[in-house]
């Protein structure tokens, strides 16, 4: 219990410093327009929770996709390519300055990867029962 | 194994089956394609809102701060991404049991999805053909400097990665689940 006590607390480190990345890009230049980052990153793993549950049934094996869960996917890897992209063509655009943008998509990719790696490490602990 | 016996089986929806494609990605084959299309879709919206946003945000160069812009992102050059979209949308919509001829429904509903199939692909293709045509009259004609022709390249690249995109939503979604399954479209 002790090592998943110190894996939540490293992540909720890492989920903090991603944060600060994003809002330090934002409010160093008061231009807001990268805190977008911060929702679609939030956002992203909503459709593969949503969809998981739709297609798999008892009797289907676990990599035998369905159309349900291929549209979570689908829409999942939209939204983390979006995430992405917005501040590099913010970026392109001149609307925010280049470093604006490469710390948003630091922070960007830090809130993500805590996301993913809470729930690979919740997933484990479950099926340890 | 038995093959349809005549020339013409009316339940399948395309005559000539598809050589088999044998592309062995392991059991992850479907997961992965599918996120690869999505990455893809979403790559090729944002390549064009780059020349959209690029083209709004135009300033003049700074020895020539009254200059205005010879050109812009128009409703014409959304079109054909509209097109590709709808036809992507319309490619996948269809059922793919279906057309791969092993659900034998009745002769109207193939006829449907054939028709549905068609139309759908006509509009990825025009899509495409559009989008060059765009860049051809409205840019490359008229002599732009390389950073307005760049709007009608990005259209192109648009199009081309959105018809990828539906490429290999395809080919994981309907690809052999036993490896002697013959994919026929």
């Amino acid at each position: 219990m002790a090592a998943g006590l110190k894996t939540v607390i490293l992540l909720s480190f890492v989920l903090a410093v991603g944060f600060l990345l994003i809002i330090l890009s934002c409010a160093l230049w008061s231009n807001w327009l990268p805190l977008l980052v911060a929702l679609t990153f939030v956002v992203a793993p909503l459709p593969n929770a949503l969809f998981s549950h739709c297609g798999s049934d008892d009797f289907s094996t676990e990599n035998e996709g369905s159309g349900p869960v291929d549209l979570g996917r689908f829409i999942t890897s939209l939204i983390v390519v979006t995430g992405f992209a917005l501040p590099l063509i913010l970026a392109h655009a001149e609307v925010i300055k280049p470093a604006a943008c490469i710390m948003s998509i630091i922070g960007g990719g830090l809130v993500y990867g805590t996301i993913l790696a809470y729930t690979a490490a919740f997933k484990q602990d479950t099926e340890e029962f | 194994m038995s093959l349809p016996r005549s020339n013409y089986d009316p339940r399948r929806v395309c005559l000539n089956p598809c050589p088999n494609l044998n592309i062995h990605l392991g059991k992850h084959r479907r997961t992965v394609g599918v996120y690869v299309a999505g990455g893809l879709f979403a790559l090729a919206h944002w390549i064009f809102l780059d020349a959209a946003i690029l083209s709004s945000h135009w300033k003049p160069p700074p020895d020539a701060p009254y200059d205005s812009a010879p050109v812009h992102v128009h409703f014409v050059d959304w079109i054909p991404g509209i097109l590709s979209t709808l036809g992507m949308l319309i490619v996948n919509l269809i059922d793919k049991d279906r057309i791969k001829g092993e659900d034998y429904g009745d002769s109207r509903a193939v006829w449907r999805a054939r028709l549905f199939l068609f139309i759908g692909f006509a509009f990825m293709a025009g899509g495409l053909a559009g989008s060059v045509t765009v860049l051809v009259i409205k840019y490359i004609v008229k002599n732009y400097p390389e950073e307005f022709t760049y709007y009608g390249y990005a259209n192109v690249s648009q199009n081309v990665a959105l018809m990828l995109s539906a490429v290999i939503l395809w080919i994981a979604q309907s690809g052999p689940s036993d490896y002697e399954y013959n994919l026929s479209i």
